[in-house]
């Protein structure tokens, strides 16, 4: 029964989604949907073709559509994406499951609470602004005395969501703000001992176990797995030398 | 054509992502073997204290116990004790190298490469267990 | 960068200790493994055979720096497991309190049944 959309031959794909509304549908529970695939549709795209034509209650964030606003991140088939960049028939499944992220409260279907994310960035002075990688040979317009560009973190929960440690611990400071708190270290952004007090602790840079699977599904690049570790090597080093010079 | 399914509770689900290692990769299977093997080695080193004890009643009772202990249902347990302490002890390698900021970036080929070793060293012990 | 609430916090450098006493436990833990099954023909087995190892004070000496580092080891994992559940102040206090008399119970044990054997070798 494949018909041909706008990008190619659709199939059916169904999509298995997680609703909830505090008072109205709760428990949670998971509603089906099916929808005409073409190659290029997008887990969001679905999402607003079934607000569209199906069911208009439907609950979920987005913005952009082009993964640099961080608003859509979700779980498909299990593993946090974009929803915007994340396409249906890539899944190779024909039933597709979508929930929303996991580390921050639920507030209703796809949407969470991105409250917790936001404090445990703001510490680290967030969003900070690095030297631009791109075309030192670029004329700059009057006025402009450097180019610069935003961090690579795009603020969308997808690390604490596939964090182990976040899923139980809402107190650990998580990826993206340990990944935030090295940068501001490596950049020069905040005082090292300043940026170590607030990291050496048991809900801070020694609550990581290493799974690395923040780095494995950020949609943006940033590794903050890596960079945990990272700030580890440099707050061993500075307590290691801090230890020779007292002593 | 909204279809309402079953009811499905979504509540104590975050406990569950200390073991699911499914649709995850390398690094989260590492952490899930990791945490596995730590209880049950944990749970062993206790159990082992107190089966030791059995040295206090003398050659009557321990060497008793020991001919128990060479029946295959518990030489398979040994073999199952030295799999999870070659899993921890060598995975526990990468924890703390990555764990100090090095070889981050290739921390997969550390994770398989260990595990590889952890099989090898694995089929060697059982081979000895079984055969002397 | 807002510290004072942190600030409260213990600085925890434990996951260090956790990983030297397990570099330890690759040397100590290797070398009872291979002693006690593989140096003798057929391993450790009767009363015998293991009260003349025991009978040596190197031995017991290794054993207990053995058992001393692998409980510390246990419980510092234990802790770290325990950790991750969102403990307030005083249940992580708790829980350290807990272990502690574990481990030290654990340790005490070990070294209790280490020099009655030590004895009963050397009488």
């Amino acid at each position: 029964m494949n018909q041909h959309g706008r990008f190619g031959p659709t199939r059916p794909i169904t999509l298995k989604i997680l609703r909830y509304k505090p008072g109205f549908i709760d428990p949670p529970r998971y509603d089906t949907f099916q929808v005409q695939a073409d190659p290029l549709m997008t887990v969001l795209d679905a999402l607003e073709e079934i607000k569209a034509t199906a069911d208009s209650t439907l609950l979920y964030r987005h913005s952009c559509h082009h993964a640099s606003c961080g608003t859509c991140g979700m779980k498909v088939n299990g593993r946090e994406q974009l929803a915007c960049v994340a396409r249906l028939v890539d899944e190779g499944t024909d039933e597709v499951v979508v929930e929303p992220l996991g580390s921050a409260p639920l507030v209703a279907d796809l949407v969470v609470d991105m409250t917790p994310f936001a404090l445990h960035m703001a510490p680290s002075g967030m969003a900070l602004v690095r030297d631009s990688e791109f075309m030192p040979e670029a004329e700059r317009p009057a006025g402009v005395e450097r180019y610069t560009r935003y961090e690579d973190c795009i603020e969308c929960n997808i690390c604490l969501s596939a964090c182990p440690v976040a899923n139980t611990n809402p107190g650990f400071i998580g990826p993206a703000g340990l990944a935030a708190a090295y940068r501001a270290l490596v950049t020069g952004e905040r005082p090292a001992a300043e940026v170590f007090a607030y990291v050496d602790h048991d809900d801070g840079v020694w609550r990581c176990h290493s799974a690395m699977e923040c780095s494995a599904v950020c949609p943006s690049d940033v590794q903050p797995g890596h960079k945990i570790m990272a700030l580890r090597r440099e707050l061993v080093a500075y307590k290691v030398k801090r230890f020779f010079k007292r002593g | 054509m909204a279809v309402p399914i079953q009811q499905k509770s979504t509540g104590a689900r975050a406990l569950q992502a200390w073991f699911n290692p499914l649709k995850r990769s390398a690094g989260f299977l590492a952490f899930v073997l990791m945490r596995v093997t730590g209880i049950g080695l944990v749970i062993y080193l206790l159990l082992h204290m107190v089966v030791i004890g059995n040295l206090l009643r003398g050659p009557e009772g321990w060497d008793a116990l020991v001919a128990t202990m060479k029946s295959p249902a518990v030489l398979v347990l040994d073999v199952i004790l030295i799999a999870g302490i070659l899993i921890h002890m060598l995975n526990g390698i990468r924890v703390t190298i990555i764990g100090l900021g090095f070889g981050t970036s290739s921390h997969k080929g550390i994770f398989w490469t260990l595990m590889a070793v952890a099989a090898l060293l694995l089929a060697y012990s059982g081979w000895l267990v079984f055969t002397k | 960068m807002r510290t004072a609430s942190i600030e409260e916090k213990r600085r925890s450098g434990v996951w260090v200790w956790q990983a030297i006493t397990g570099v330890l436990l690759v040397i100590l833990l290797s070398l009872h493994m291979i002693v006690h099954h593989f140096v003798v023909e057929g391993g450790l087995r009767t009363y015998q055979q293991v009260l003349d190892y025991v009978g040596n004070p190197l031995v017991v000496a290794v054993e207990i720096l053995f058992l001393v580092t692998v409980t510390y080891h246990a419980m510092l994992g234990v802790r770290a497991i325990l950790f991750d559940l969102n403990l307030s102040e005083s249940q992580k206090a708790l829980v350290t309190r807990v272990l502690t008399v574990l481990g030290v119970v654990v340790v005490a044990w070990g070294v209790f049944l280490a020099l009655a054997l030590f004895r009963a070798a050397n009488a």
